[in-house]
């Protein structure tokens, strides 16, 4: 078997839901086809088993002939090892189906997520990603499980017809015409159970998200009350999914109801017909065995097709949203083609401001809200609209325009570490990155050796998802390391120590500068301890540059005192 | 599978208990096998009546399935010895009755049982919740939340299927397989004898199945969520992913998730294919048994054309009962062990036994306090403090002093290892919650905005609160003005799904519901974090005006909050070292002097 999943998913079509779907079969033919070829033989081995009783009766069991009643219940036998077999390599095939289209479609939403960077949460959600990984890839995956038995339970009609004609032209006509009727007489229920599942899953989507809601809160719910608002608020909702689950349950039930009625009526009229015929002589008892036997058998390949009408289904709606988020672009173009862009002075020419190449500088905000759009268009994280419409407005590096740069240029030179950075689950020193000295070395400047020495496995421990088992002053300074780690020419930071005590923020602020030595760094912030050992501080008042300096010439601008200064009232 | 809120909103961090003190492998209790049992046959109990209808009406509507071979059988019999057109008929015409009243008795039966599994299932997750919001704090916070988030959302789900499909499933498979087995013995004794070929190839098989299913399913599974959750983090984590350049690093963290669902997948895969052929066999056997040893007992004249016939037509039949029992056997342990989960949670042992004692006063009192959080590792060592009725009492130190769990100890959340922690001489852990939250709470860095209406976040803090008190709690905490600036004021919904509030704005809603709550003490665990400095110290003062009176401990890292407070702890290495007034503390020229001439500039 084949180790999956590939290493290259391959091109999605993103023309139409349908072309999408095609597109993943027949990045996977070959299964396909292997499946196609187990599922005949085995839908096959069962619908001439009903023939295969039939003559064992009719010639070994009527006739009392010993030989004869060997040979066919060898036959039988020998059938029913082949479908064991076949059955097998049959399974295999599907599920080598399932999950290849399952693994294709996780994989080009894990490759949109990482393209889409710091655009997805603007252009889509991370829950519209995970979604499409939980929920979208299960059913384009299901169709391509079932559609090779499928497959096979068409082969199976054709044959069962064939054998029905040959036997009994009248039986092959009640059988012919019985068949669509099944299908269609189910096909009107199909919907409204599609609606009401839909309806059901959604109450039951909200209430599960209830209950997350209650469990993440629930540490504040039980320092300050409210349990039974709660638990009301919940079981609320838990009858209403219970609601909608009756009103599933008044639609499937009639629909388990059709599917005992239509098989049934065919099997009573094929009984009907064939018991006729045994009396003119048309037909053997045997043959009459037989035929109730095919209208029996006909109850799976008719099960299949509806499973599979019903998947497919699914698949289509899933597949459109799929589409939906593959197709979507990023919002930053990475239309840059200069690459020899000169390290120098980052300038913005929106606010005014100069980071000086090399050194330290701050640049203080009146509002949180101005340093964050600062430095992402410092950074180039700002959308097209933004910054393209007038080329003068694009930030400039060594005096070339950032978005003359390729993207990746950039943000090889440019690193911004945002104030809410993620930290990813693994190994604590590769989520930092780096060589073990400059793992240790960024881990030091950014005072977080004590976070690493609480740890089981110093270094080595591997942190949960996010991280969340440390207090967010533990993460804000681990995220400071392993944006240190990036040894990039330029360092943008914003309000990178608002979460951790002023102890380990004078230490940190040490450190920092020592770190960069040499290097072009800036960092948003209120915080006297850092802003005291930049070499430039800059003040932005309605994203303006309006005073610069360092710390202690600032300190005489009443303005720049009142967002600074802790010790005393604020103006 | 529905994942609807679970993964699309980030959650704030929550804060672990002590910083520094990695915390043990906590996981909540999981019920045993005798309780699960004790718990499925409570449910059966309580309704009686519910359940022995759909029984009975499944057993019926099997019963009218069984009615046709038994028809074809004796028409063959009349076929061989001669029959009218007339009889036939006849014989059609009840095959047509009994599939109608099994078309009804369906539609009945499986109606019903739908409704039971509904109301089964209602029941099972409400009173999960119930036992949810009733665990007692220390044990949310030691947990972590993932564990209980994975039993709300994953189990809860794993149970819908087992409790809707696979019970119904089952029990109308296994009905139909024994009455199948019946009907065939009453049509040809001697002939459905051959039949019992299957039962020890089907029995051992799936013994050997049933062992090693439901561990592999689970591990199957558990790499399924790995999948869902390291798409979730490269979605959330996408913009730092682009800032670090990490996304081949990304991708091939998907990749290696799939791979290990492979190996899962492959596992799982393995044991169907070792056990399929044999169920094959099962289904094949007996047939070849029934018409070979038929045929021998016709010849014999111990049996007729007819009841071979019947008893064939039987056995083909069973095929399909057996094999949706079998299918659906491994889902009823896979939804067993999600039960244990569920049930498991109701078996936390409360972590206080109240006692009837009154405090004497409001005066709070830490003597000679000892606490770890894993054995050896003390945080706090012999720490005293003495918390003056009505003072605000600043606590300041380096990061793992122990400030943290100090607030925790003071609010009652846990209880000292050594040393008491009392209110007016009652020990704090000795009251009883709800008492104890009239007299202490506690707000930490960690907020949760819930889902629902900015009110509907206040009232759960004093249910019942009108208008104006909840306009007095916003405007005591500055958050007036941009909830009266939301579209909907107070009644815009926010939370999961609704308007995202920003950090520091969910922690202004966590410190208003402290102003509802109104207790005599209230404890600060770095609550205005979040905020800008500016806006911080704007707050803690307007707070200080609604809170005059009260007692507050507040832990801050800006120590302006020292320089507000009518005295200053210093807490270093699990002990209060230095404990005055601001002044004080500056004139003696000790660690707070040092911290307070480095943070206060010029």
């Amino acid at each position: 078997m084949r180790a999956l999943p590939v290493a290259e998913p391959g091109v999605p079509d993103l023309r139409s839901p349908t072309r999408l779907l095609v597109r993943v079969a027949s990045l996977q033919r070959r299964t396909i086809v292997l499946g196609w070829l187990y599922g005949t033989v085995w839908m096959s081995t069962q619908a001439v088993t009903p023939y295969v009783v039939g003559r064992t009766i009719d010639d070994g069991v009527a006739t009392g002939r010993v030989g004869s009643l060997l040979a066919w219940c060898g036959v039988l036998a020998g059938l029913g090892v082949l479908q064991g077999a076949v059955g097998v390599l049959r399974h295999r095939a599907a599920v080598l189906n399932y999950l290849q289209a399952s693994y294709l479609l996780t994989q080009w939403a894990a490759r949109q997520a990482v393209r889409l960077g710091a655009s997805l949460p603007a252009r889509t959600s991370p829950g519209a990603v995970a979604n499409a990984v939980a929920t979208d890839s299960v059913s384009v995956a299901r169709l391509m499980d079932v559609q090779a038995r499928g497959f096979g339970a068409v082969v199976a009609l054709v044959i069962v017809a064939v054998l029905l004609l040959v036997a009994d032209p009248l039986l092959g006509v009640v059988v012919l015409v019985g068949v669509p009727l099944f299908t269609v007489g189910l096909g009107p229920l199909l919907r409204p159970l599609h609606a009401r599942q839909s309806r059901q899953r959604a109450e039951l989507g909200t209430l599960t998200g209830l209950g997350a809601d209650t469990v993440q809160g629930l540490r504040v719910l039980r320092g300050i009350g409210g349990e039974e608002a709660f638990v009301a608020r919940f079981v609320h909702q838990s009858q209403a999914v219970r609601t909608a689950g009756l009103a599933v349950a008044r639609t499937q039930s009639l629909l388990d109801a059709a599917q005992v009625l239509i098989p049934g009526t065919v099997v009573a009229a094929v009984t009907w017909v064939g018991a006729r015929a045994v009396i003119d002589g048309r037909l053997t008892v045997g043959q009459l065995v037989a035929v109730f036997g095919y209208a029996a058998f006909l109850r799976t390949p008719l099960r299949t097709l509806l499973e599979m009408l019903d998947k497919a289904t699914r698949a289509h709606v899933a597949a459109g949203r799929v589409i939906a988020l593959l197709a979507t672009e990023p919002l930053v173009t990475d239309a840059g083609r200069r690459s020899d862009g000169p390290p120098g002075d980052l300038v913005d020419p929106v606010s005014g401001l100069v980071v000086q190449a090399s050194l330290l500088t701050a640049v203080v905000c009146d509002r949180p809200t101005a340093g964050t759009a600062l430095l992402d268009r410092l950074a180039r994280y700002t959308a097209d609209d933004d910054a393209d419409e007038d080329d003068a407005r694009s930030a400039t590096i060594g005096g070339v325009r950032l978005t003359d740069l390729p993207l990746a240029e950039v943000r090889r030179r440019v690193h911004l570490l945002d104030n809410a950075p993620v930290l990813f689950s693994g190994r604590l020193d590769e989520e930092v990155g780096g060589s073990a000295r400059t793992v240790s070395e960024a881990l030091k400047a950014a005072c977080a050796q004590d976070v690493v020495d609480a740890l089981p496995d110093g270094v080595a421990t591997v942190l949960g998802e996010r991280a969340r088992t440390l207090s967010g002053g533990q993460r804000q300074r681990l995220a400071l390391a392993r944006a240190l780690a990036q040894h990039s020419e330029v360092l943008l930071l914003d309000e990178p120590t608002s979460a951790v005590d002023a102890h380990t923020e004078a230490a940190v602020a040490g450190r920092l500068s020592a770190a960069r030595q040499g290097r072009t760094t800036l960092m948003a912030t209120t915080s006297p301890l850092l802003l005291e050992t930049a070499d430039a501080v800059h003040l932005l008042v309605d994203g303006r540059v309006v005073a610069s300096g360092d710390h202690r010439a600032l300190l005489g601008d009443e303005a720049y005192r009142a967002i600074v200064v802790r010790g005393q009232v604020p103006a | 599978m529905t994942n609807v809120s679970a993964t699309s909103t980030a959650p704030p961090p929550p804060n672990t208990p002590s910083p520094n003190t990695p915390l043990p492998d906590t996981t909540l209790p999981i019920a045993g096998t005798r309780e699960v049992r004790a718990r499925a046959r409570r449910l059966a109990h309580d309704r009686p009546r519910q359940v022995g209808l759909v029984v009975g009406l499944y057993l019926l509507a099997a019963v009218a399935g069984l009615v046709a071979p038994r028809l074809v059988g004796t028409l063959v019999d009349d076929l061989g010895a001669g029959t009218t057109t007339g009889r036939v008929d006849t014989v059609v015409l009840v095959l047509l009755a009994a599939v109608l009243l099994q078309t009804v008795l369906t539609r009945v039966s499986r109606l019903l049982s739908f409704r039971l599994g509904e109301d089964v299932f209602a029941e099972l997750r409400e009173e999960f919740l119930i036992d949810v919001v009733a665990l007692p704090l220390s044990t949310v916070e030691a947990a972590g939340s993932g564990d209980l988030l994975t039993r709300m959302t994953a189990d809860v789900d794993t149970l819908a299927r087992t409790v809707r499909d696979a019970v119904p499933e089952v029990v109308v498979a296994g009905l139909t397989t024994v009455l199948t087995v019946v009907a065939a013995f009453l049509a040809g004794p001697l002939v459905a004898l051959a039949a019992l070929v299957a039962v020890p190839v089907a029995g051992l098989s799936t013994r050997w199945y049933l062992k090693r299913a439901p561990q592999a399913y689970l591990a199957e599974r558990a790499t399924f969520a790995g999948i869902t959750a390291g798409i979730t983090e490269t979605a959330e984590g996408a913009r730092s992913i682009e800032a670090l350049g990490r996304q081949r690093l990304r991708v091939q963290h998907t990749q290696d998730d799939l791979a290990r669902n492979f190996v899962a997948e492959r596992r799982t895969l393995r044991l169907r294919c070792l056990w399929f052929p044999w169920i094959d066999l099962t289904f094949a056997l007996p047939l070849v048994g029934v018409l070979l040893l038929g045929g021998f007992l016709v010849r014999g004249g111990h049996a007729t054309l007819g009841e071979v016939t019947a008893v064939a037509l039987y056995v083909q039949q069973l095929v399909d009962p057996l094999d949706r029992l079998l299918s659906w056997l491994d889902e009823i342990q896979i939804g067993a062990a999600s039960l244990a989960r569920l049930v498991g949670v109701g078996d936390v042992p409360p972590d206080r036994v109240p006692s009837d004692d009154e405090p004497a006063d409001q005066r709070l009192v830490a003597r000679d306090v000892h606490f770890s959080y894993v054995p050896g590792r003390e945080v706090l060592s012999g720490l005293d403090l003495a918390v003056r009725p009505g003072e605000r009492l600043a606590v300041v130190g380096p990061s793992g002093a122990g400030k943290s769990t100090l607030t925790r100890l003071l609010a009652g959340v846990n209880g000292p290892d050594r040393g008491r922690v009392d209110l007016g001489g009652v020990p704090l852990v000795d009251l009883p919650l709800e008492r104890l939250r009239l007299e202490v709470a506690l707000v930490t860095q960690e907020h949760h905005v819930f889902v629902g209406s900015v009110a509907d976040n206040l009232l759960l803090a004093r249910p019942g609160s009108d208008l104006a008190q909840l306009r007095t709690a916003l405007d005591a905490v500055d958050a007036l003005g941009w909830v009266d600036a939301l579209a909907d004021g107070l009644d815009t919904l926010v939370g999961s799904g609704g308007l995202a509030l920003s950090a520091p704005q969910a922690q202004q809603l966590s410190l208003a519901r402290l102003v509802l709550a109104d207790p005599h003490t209230l404890v600060l665990d770095e609550a205005t974090s979040l905020l800008d400095p500016t806006a911080a110290r704007h707050l803690e003062r307007s707070l200080a005006a609604v809170l005059r009176g009260r007692t507050v401990v507040a832990v801050a890292h800006r120590l302006h909050t020292g320089q507000d407070a009518d005295r200053v702890a210093v807490v270093e290495s699990g002990r209060v070292t230095e404990l005055g007034t601001h002044d004080e503390l500056l004139a003696r020229g000790g660690s707070y002097a040092s911290l307070w001439l480095a943070w206060q500039t010029p």
